[in-house]
């Protein structure tokens, strides 16, 4: 299954242009929502956009900006499509881009390993694999200083 | 003469020190949520009044959907980084109230899950789902507003939306008085805990 897997993500993407780092996701309940999180690097000469994302266990995905709607208050709405400038690298992360798995079909526990597509106007589609998390070790040790 | 006004200038300065130390307050925020009692169901579905459950504890509280991706999860994880890095003398001292503000989808049921999913005891954990005025009740008291935004129906005709909502954490005394509150998902976890030992001496 995991060679299975690398030759999908060779295949899939073999120019190295666009390269997924860090993926991860939020652990959600069964029916619930969650979040996912990557940093895309472009190292093309040209922009790309990111325009659908797959991810089996949810009913429903959608790309997803979280704004800051003044008086406290915080809000999140769908985007169509992330435009990564050439030789950039975006990030999606807590508190702002993300992609929001909704209606999941089952559990999303601590540890969970799954598979998503995620699909580039040039580059086409990159299949990554992501691990559940409740949040980023980074971001821990940084609330911890 | 030099004495008179070397007497008169100390007792100008112990004016001076006494009237700031009386201005200063550690907690500028001092509101009773005690006058009125709310009444939910917790997460195994049992009536409880709040804040009556909490007294005598410090309390850190929270309003959240479970539909939220992002902020609401960011929150309570803070809280569950709160009560993890607090020392081991106020481990059993501090209780974590989340409200839903979205209460026809969070039911108790719903709440359960979305704690378990993320490993917070009920030792000290309470999620509370009430019906629309006892929800807005307390939202009014913590002045906490959440909106529906993006309203659409699926295929299969089941409403879904998001909220614009309060991003924030609040802290309680034990005489269930508003002490604090913090910014919810970016909350900074070292102030909330010195501001917990605070009330604790």
């Amino acid at each position: 299954m995991n060679l299975l897997f690398a030759l999908l993500l060779v295949f899939s993407n073999p120019s190295d242009k666009i390269k997924i780092i860090d993926p991860w996701m939020r652990v959600g309940a069964q029916g619930q929502s969650t979040g996912l999180f990557f940093k895309i690097q472009n190292n093309s000469d040209k922009a790309d956009t990111l325009y659908k994302v797959e991810f089996e266990p949810a009913g429903l995905v959608q790309i997803h900006e979280t704004y800051d709607a003044g008086n406290d208050m915080m809000g999140m709405r769908e985007i169509k499509e992330i435009v990564i400038p050439a030789k950039s690298t975006f990030e999606l992360k807590p508190g702002s881009y993300h992609v929001m798995l909704m209606k999941l079909k089952q559990n999303i526990k601590k540890g969970f390993v799954g598979n998503a597509t995620l699909y580039f106007k040039k580059a086409g589609k990159i299949l990554i694999k992501v691990e559940a998390k409740e949040m980023m070790n980074k971001q821990m040790m940084e609330y911890k200083h | 003469m030099n004495r008179a006004k070397n007497i008169f200038k100390i007792l100008t300065l112990i004016f001076i020190f006494d009237f700031l130390s009386g201005c200063y307050q550690h907690f500028p925020l001092d509101q009773d949520l005690t006058r009125t009692q709310n009444t939910f169901l917790n997460q195994d579905s049992v009536q409880v009044q709040f804040p009556k459950i909490i007294k005598d504890k410090i309390t850190l509280f929270a309003m959240v959907y479970t539909h939220c991706p992002d902020i609401c999860p960011m929150t309570t994880y803070n809280m569950y980084l709160i009560q993890n890095n607090l020392p081991d003398d106020l481990k059993d001292k501090v209780e974590f109230v989340v409200v839903s503000f979205d209460p026809e989808r969070d039911t108790p049921s719903v709440l359960k899950k979305f704690a378990e999913i993320r490993d917070l005891s009920f030792d000290h954990w309470v999620f509370l789902s009430g019906d629309k005025q006892n929800t807005k009740e307390v939202m009014l008291k913590f002045d906490i507003k959440a909106i529906a935004t993006d309203s659409s129906y699926d295929k299969n005709g089941e409403l879904s939306y998001n909220m614009i909502h309060t991003d924030r954490i609040s802290l309680i005394d034990q005489k269930g008085r508003l002490r604090s509150n913090y910014k919810g998902s970016t909350a900074n976890i070292n102030e909330i805990i010195k501001d917990i030992k605070y009330l604790e001496n």
